[in-house]
C-alpha cells in the first residue's frame, strides 16, 4: 500500500535538496568574492535571484519544445536526486544502481540542449556544441573512475557501495581508487560547469551560451535545475569515495569538502577551448584511470 | 499606426501575482542584474564598481550578458543614434519589470555634445527613464547614490518605467520612427548583411 | 499439406516475384504488403508452442537435405527481422515507385529468414548467398561503385565461409549442424583437427561473419551502401541483415564453442577467442562512433551509427559470460528497433524534401510533428535515456562487461555512449530545429503508410524499455537458466539492479513538479525566430541563424592526428592497385602487335611439339 512515511522523506528531501542546492550555489560566489578580496552577496542570494525570475511579469517562447527542454531537465535532475542514497534515507536507491544514476546526472543536459537548439540563436547552438564535446571528451575518464569503483567493490547497488564503504574503511584509503579520486575529481570539475571546463557557458565569450534565451521563468527553472544537480552531483560524491554518511549534517560537512575544492580550482585556472580541453581529457586522466582500473582487475 | 513588427509585447497581459507581490518585490530590490552593454564613455566607471574597492556584488547586483534575464539598464554616457537603435531592441528583448539608470548629462539635456549633430540629446523622448545621475560622468560614489536611490524606487513601487512606456507607447513610438525613419530594423538589418 | 516453416519462409519471395510480375501501381503495394504480412503472423501463432517443441522440416533438393528447425532462439531473431520487414514494406508502400524494388526487397527478406532458421550449412549458405545477392541488387540500381565494394567484401566473406564449410565438411563427413557440433566436440579429445587448423576456421568464420556485421576493419562498404539505397528499405538492410552478421557470431559459440577454448585457452583470465571477439567490437564502437559525429550527410552519419551499435552486439557476445548473452540479445531487439525507426525518419524526410545533406535542412519540427515525435523517441533510445529500450540493453552489457572484468572494454563502450548522444543531437538541431530554409516553407506531414510504419517501430522501444522483464524472461527460458532475475518490470541480476516502471513513474513525478512551477510564471506568447539576441542587433531571415555545416568541428581538429588513416581510402588504393596491375598485363599480352601474337602462336607450337602430341 501506500508507504507514508516513504512519501514525506521524499518530500523533506526535495526540499531540503533544493535549499541547500541554493546556498551552495550562494557557497560559491561567496567564496570567490573572499579569494578576490570583496565582500560578496549573502550566501541565500540564489533563492533570492530565483524569486526575481519566477515574478517577472512576462515570457516569452519559441515553441513547445523550448518550454519543454527546462521542464524536463528539473524532472530528470529531480529523479536522478532520488535514486541516492542520502545520509541514512535510503530512498529509492534499490531500486536503481549506479549505472542508471550516472546516466541520469546526465539526461538534465539533453533537456537543456533540446530547449537551447529550439531558441534558434546562433549562441545557443554554439554553446551546444561546445557543450556536447566537453560532455564527450569527460566520459572517457569518466566511464574508467567508475569502472574502478565499481571492480574494487564488486557491486553496482549505491546502497552496497556505502554499506561496505563503512565496514573496509572510505574508498580513497585504497591506493588505486585514490587515483581514480583523482580523476574523478577532474570530471567533477567539468560536470559542475566551472572552469577550467566552463567552456559551455563562456559569459563573456558567447553570452550565456545555451541559456541566451531564456528569461523568467524559465531561467527560474533552470537555476532550480542547477541547485538540485549540485546537490546531487556533490552527493554522489561523497557516497562513492567518501564513505556516505550516518546522518545529513555528517554529509553536509563532505559535500562542502567537496565543493570548496571545487571552487579553489576553478578560482584559479582560466578557461581551456574545446579542443585543448578534449586533449587534456583524453591524455592524463585516461592514462590515470586506465592505471586505477588495471589495479583493481 | 504603423504595423508593430517586434512581436507584439504591447497586447500582451502583463501576468500580476496577488499573493506573493511584496515577497517579489523584496527579491526586485535585492536582485537587480545589469545587462552587459556599457553604452558610452561612462562604462569605465563600472570595473571600479565591479571590483574590490565598491563592490556592488553585495547588493546582489551581477552583470549578465543576456537581455532577457537582466533587468537594469545603464545608460552610461552619451547616446548616438546608432546606439540608440540597439538599445531600444535590447530594450524590447527585456522582460517586465525592467528599469534604466542614466549616468552623466549627455542623455539629459546633450551634455558637452549639446550642438552635435549625432548626439541624441533628451533620451527621455525615446526609452523611459527611472532614476537619472548627473556628472561628467559620475563618480562609482555617484553611481552607488543611484542605485541605492533606485531601490529605493522599487521598493516603494515609484520605478515604473516599464508601465510608462507600455501606456504611452505610441509617443515613444513616433519620436523612435521620426528619428530614425519607418521600418528601420529591417532596413539597418540589410546594411549589415553584406559583412556577414 | 504445406508445411508452416516453409510458408513462412517462401510467401515473402513469391509475394515479391508476382509484385514484380503485375507492376500496377495499386497492386503490387498489395501483393508485397501481403507477403510482407505472413510472417509476423505466423510467428505469433508459433509463439506458445515454441518453447516446448521446436518445429522442424527438412526439404530434399537435388541430393542435399536441407533441415530447418524454429527453436526458441531462432525465433527470437526471426520475429525481430519479421517486425522490421513488415515495417520496411509499410514504408516502402510510400517510397517505392518500382517492382524491382519490391522483388528484390522481399527476396532478401526470405534469405534472411531462411538464415535464421536453417540447420545445415548448405541451406545456411545458399540463403546467405540470396540475402546478399538480393541487396547487392537493391544498390546497383542506384549507384555503381558502392554496389562494387559492397559485392567485392561480401564475395570475401562468402569465399571464407565456403572454405570453411569445405575444411569442416572433409574433418567431420557432415553439413549439419547438431552432427559437426557432436564431432567438435569429441575432438577435443581426439585431437584430429590441430590447432593450426582450428585458428584457421575461426579466423573464416570471422571475416564471413564480420563482414555482414561491419566490423573493423570489413566495415567500408556500409555507409555507401546503407545510403544509396530506398531508404524504407535501409531499415530492413541495417536492422535485419547485419543481425546475421550477429547470429552467425552465436553460431561460432555453439558450434566451436568447445573446441576454440581448448585449443586457445584463457588469456589473463578470459577466454581468448571471446576477448578477441570483445576487442573487435570495442574498436568498431569507437571508430564508428568517431567518425559519425563529423558526417555532413544524413544517410552517413546513421550509416556510421548503424556500424557502431553492432559493434555493440559483438562486444557484447565477447564477453563471455551468460549476462553479455542476455544482454547482447537486447540489445539485437533495441537496435533493430530504433535503427529502423531512424531509417523510417529520414526516409520520410527525403521524401517530403528532397535534400540529404544537413546543410540544406532546417526547422521542420512544425511542419512535420509526428514524424518529429517519433524521430525524439528513436533519438531518446539510441542515446541510452532511461525509460526506454535502448536503455535496458545497454544496462544489461554494462553490468556483463563490468561483472567479468574486461575493464577497458567497458570504457570504449562509455565513450561510444558519449559520441552517441552528440552526432543524434546534430541529427536534432540541423534537421529539426533552428531557421527553416526559404524552400522548406511547404513540406507536409509524411504519407500515412510510413507514418503506421512508424508506430509500428516505436511501440517495441517505450513497451520494451518500460517493460524489460518482458525480454529477458523469454531470454531466460531460450538461452536456458535464469540469467537475469525479476518481474516483467525490473532487471536483477547478481550485483544491480534496475526497475523501469519506478524510473519511469519518478521521471514522469519530477516532471510534473517542475511543470507546476512552469504554470506558476506568467503566460507565454510566441515570438518568431528572428526576435533572438545577437547583441543588439537587428537580424532579418535573411540571416544565416543556425549552425548546419562542420558543427563538430573542434573534434575533427583535436583529432587530426588520426584522422589523416582511413580504411575506405586504404581499399580503395588496394583496389586501385589490382586494377593497375590487370590493366598493365592487358596491356602487355594484348597489345595488338602482330608479331608479339606470332611468337605466342611459335611458342605455343613448341611447346606441343616438345612435348610430343603434334
Amino acid at each position: 500500500m501506500i508507504d507514508w512515511k516513504l512519501i514525506l522523506e521524499v518530500i523533506g528531501m526535495l526540499i531540503y535538496a533544493t535549499f541547500m542546492g541554493f546556498i551552495f550555489m550562494g557557497i560559491e560566489r561567496k567564496a570567490m568574492a573572499r579569494i578576490q578580496r570583496r565582500i560578496g552577496p549573502p550566501i541565500y542570494q540564489p533563492i533570492i535571484d530565483t524569486l526575481k525570475l519566477l515574478g517577472k511579469k512576462e515570457s516569452v517562447t519559441h515553441g513547445f519544445i523550448y518550454d519543454f527542454g527546462p521542464v524536463f531537465a528539473l524532472g530528470a535532475s529531480i529523479a536522478a536526486l532520488l535514486f541516492i542514497p542520502i545520509a541514512n534515507f535510503q530512498l529509492f536507491s534499490s531500486n536503481a544502481d549506479l549505472i542508471v544514476v550516472a546516466y541520469l546526472l546526465e539526461v538534465p543536459m539533453l533537456g537543456i540542449m533540446l530547449g537551447a537548439m529550439s531558441s534558434g540563436n546562433p549562441y545557443s547552438a554554439v554553446g551546444v556544441q561546445r557543450g556536447l564535446l566537453t560532455m564527450v571528451a569527460m566520459q572517457l575518464p569518466y566511464g574508467l573512475a567508475l569502472i574502478a569503483l565499481i571492480q574494487h567493490w564488486g557491486t553496482f547497488k549505491l546502497g552496497e557501495i556505502v554499506a561496505l564503504q563503512q565496514v573496509h574503511g572510505w574508498s580513497v584509503t585504497v591506493p588505486a581508487l585514490l587515483l581514480a579520486l583523482i580523476v574523478f575529481d577532474i570530471v567533477f570539475q567539468a560536470m559542475l560547469g566551472l572552469e577550467p571546463f566552463d567552456i559551455i557557458t563562456a559569459p563573456a565569450e558567447i553570452s550565456m551560451g545555451p541559456m541566451v534565451e531564456y528569461g523568467g521563468k524559465h531561467a527560474a527553472l533552470l537555476f532550480t535545475q542547477h541547485a538540485v544537480q549540485l546537490f546531487a552531483e556533490t552527493a554522489f560524491f561523497a557516497v562513492l569515495f567518501l564513505g556516505g554518511a550516518s546522518n545529513l549534517l555528517e554529509l553536509l560537512v563532505k559535500q562542502i569538502a567537496v565543493l570548496f575544492i571545487a571552487i579553489f580550482v576553478a578560482s584559479i585556472y582560466p578557461r581551456f577551448t574545446i579542443d585543448q580541453a578534449a586533449k587534456f581529457f583524453w591524455k592524463w586522466p585516461t592514462i590515470l584511470g586506465i592505471i586505477a582500473v588495471l589495479l583493481t582487475v | 499606426m504603423s504595423e508593430r513588427k517586434n512581436d507584439d509585447f504591447i497586447s500582451y497581459e502583463l501576468q500580476e501575482f496577488k499573493l506573493f507581490e511584496p515577497l517579489f518585490k523584496w527579491a526586485r530590490k535585492k536582485s537587480l542584474w545589469i545587462v552587459a552593454f556599457c553604452t558610452g564613455c561612462g562604462g569605465i566607471e563600472m570595473p571600479p564598481l565591479a571590483t574590490a574597492r565598491y563592490d556592488f556584488e553585495r547588493f546582489g547586483i551581477m552583470p549578465n550578458p543576456a537581455p532577457r534575464m537582466g533587468d537594469l539598464f545603464l545608460i552610461t554616457g552619451y547616446v548616438t543614434p546608432k546606439t540608440l537603435k540597439r538599445i531600444i531592441i535590447t530594450y524590447e528583448m527585456m522582460q517586465d519589470p525592467k528599469y534604466i539608470l542614466i549616468h552623466g548629462s549627455c542623455p539629459i539635456n546633450g551634455g558637452v555634445y549639446w550642438d552635435s549633430y549625432n548626439v541624441v540629446k533628451q533620451f527621455d523622448k525615446y526609452l523611459p527613464v527611472d532614476v537619472a545621475i548627473a556628472g561628467c560622468m559620475p563618480r562609482a560614489e555617484a553611481v552607488m547614490d543611484g542605485i541605492m536611490e533606485i531601490m529605493r524606487k522599487i521598493e516603494s513601487g515609484e520605478a515604473d518605467g516599464w508601465k510608462r512606456y507600455r501606456e504611452n507607447y505610441e509617443y515613444y513610438r513616433k519620436n523612435q520612427d521620426e528619428l530614425f525613419g519607418e521600418g528601420w530594423r529591417e532596413k539597418d538589418a540589410r546594411r549589415w548583411l553584406a559583412w556577414i | 499439406m504445406i508445411n508452416e516453416l516453409m510458408v513462412l519462409l517462401f510467401a515473402p519471395l513469391i509475394a515479391g516475384i508476382a509484385a514484380w510480375a503485375f507492376d500496377f501501381r495499386g497492386v503490387r503495394e498489395a501483393v508485397g504488403l501481403t507477403g510482407a504480412l505472413v510472417p509476423p503472423i505466423l510467428l505469433a501463432k508459433a509463439y506458445p508452442g515454441i518453447l516446448n517443441q521446436p518445429l522442424s522440416y527438412t526439404l530434399k533438393v537435388g541430393g542435399f537435405n536441407l533441415s530447418f528447425q524454429l527453436n526458441a532462439l531462432n525465433w527470437y531473431f526471426a520475429a525481430i527481422a519479421s517486425l522490421v520487414g513488415l515495417a520496411m514494406a509499410l514504408g516502402m508502400v510510400s517510397t517505392s515507385r518500382s517492382g524491382y524494388e519490391w522483388l528484390f526487397a522481399l527476396m532478401s527478406y526470405t534469405g534472411v529468414l531462411g538464415v535464421f532458421i536453417s540447420q545445415d550449412f548448405v541451406g545456411f549458405f545458399l540463403l546467405w548467398e540470396l540475402m546478399t545477392f538480393a541487396s547487392f541488387m537493391m544498390v546497383l540500381r542506384n549507384n555503381r561503385h558502392e554496389s562494387l565494394k559492397y559485392f567485392v567484401l561480401s564475395i570475401v566473406g562468402a569465399y571464407a565461409m565456403l572454405l570453411a564449410i569445405a575444411i569442416l565438411y572433409t574433418k567431420t563427413g557432415a553439413l549439419d549442424f547438431a552432427t559437426i557440433r557432436q564431432a567438435l566436440y569429441m575432438d577435443i579429445s581426439i585431437g584430429a583437427i590441430g590447432r593450426g587448423e582450428t585458428i584457421l576456421l575461426f579466423l573464416l568464420f570471422l571475416t564471413a561473419f564480420g563482414v555482414k556485421a561491419g566490423a573493423v576493419p570489413l566495415h567500408v562498404w556500409a555507409p555507401g551502401a546503407y545510403s544509396e539505397v530506398n531508404q524504407s528499405y535501409t531499415a530492413f538492410f541495417s536492422g535485419a541483415l547485419s543481425k546475421a552478421g550477429a547470429y552467425g557470431f552465436i553460431l561460432i559459440y555453439i558450434l566451436m564453442g568447445a573446441k576454440l577454448y581448448t585449443e586457445l585457452g584463457t588469456f589473463h583470465g578470459h577466454i581468448t577467442f571471446a576477448y578477441i571477439m570483445a576487442w573487435i567490437g570495442a574498436v568498431t564502437v569507437v571508430v564508428a562512433s568517431f567518425l559519425a559525429v563529423l558526417q555532413e550527410d544524413i544517410r552517413k552519419l546513421f550509416a556510421y551509427s548503424s556500424v557502431g551499435q553492432v559493434g555493440y552486439i559483438l562486444l557484447a557476445f565477447g564477453v563471455g559470460t551468460e549476462l553479455g548473452f542476455a544482454g547482447g540479445l537486447f540489445h539485437v531487439l533495441s537496435h533493430a528497433v530504433f535503427k529502423g525507426l531512424f531509417w523510417l525518419v529520414t526516409a520520410a524526410i527525403i521524401l517530403q524534401t528532397g535534400k540529404t545533406k544537413f546543410k540544406d535542412m532546417g526547422g521542420l519540427a512544425g511542419k512535420m510533428p509526428f514524424t518529429f515525435a517519433m524521430g525524439l523517441i528513436a533519438v531518446l533510445s539510441l542515446a541510452g535515456i532511461p525509460p526506454l529500450a535502448g536503455f535496458a540493453s545497454k544496462w544489461l552489457i554494462y553490468e556483463a562487461a563490468i561483472s567479468a572484468h574486461m575493464p577497458l572494454v567497458a570504457g570504449a563502450i562509455f565513450l561510444g555512449s558519449g559520441l552517441a548522444f552528440a552526432y543524434v543531437v546534430r541529427f536534432l538541431y540541423a534537421v529539426w530545429f533552428g531557421q527553416r530554409p526559404s524552400d522548406l516553407d511547404d513540406v507536409k506531414e509524411a504519407p500515412l503508410p510510413l507514418l503506421i510504419a512508424m508506430a509500428v517501430l516505436a511501440i517495441p522501444n517505450l513497451l520494451f524499455g518500460i517493460a524489460p522483464g518482458l525480454v529477458t524472461e523469454y531470454l531466460n527460458k531460450a538461452l536456458g537458466s535464469s540469467i537475469v532475475g525479476g518481474d516483467y518490470f525490473k532487471l536483477v541480476t547478481k550485483t544491480g539492479t534496475y526497475n523501469a516502471l519506478l524510473v519511469t513513474i519518478i521521471l514522469v513525478l519530477g516532471l510534473a513538479i517542475a511543470g507546476l512551477i512552469y504554470l506558476y510564471g506568467a503566460g507565454v506568447r510566441r515570438i518568431s525566430v528572428t526576435n533572438t539576441y545577437q547583441s543588439g542587433n537587428p537580424v532579418t531571415e535573411e540571416f544565416n541563424l543556425s549552425i548546419r555545416k562542420n558543427f563538430y568541428r573542434p573534434l575533427a581538429e583535436a583529432l587530426d592526428f588520426w584522422l589523416k588513416y582511413s580504411w575506405d581510402r586504404f581499399y580503395e588504393r588496394l583496389a586501385g592497385i589490382a586494377e593497375d596491375f590487370g590493366d598493365a598485363v592487358r596491356q602487355s599480352f594484348y597489345n595488338g602487335n602482330v608479331q608479339s601474337y606470332s611468337w605466342y602462336l611459335a611458342i605455343v607450337l613448341l611447346i606441343l611439339a616438345l612435348w610430343g602430341v603434334l
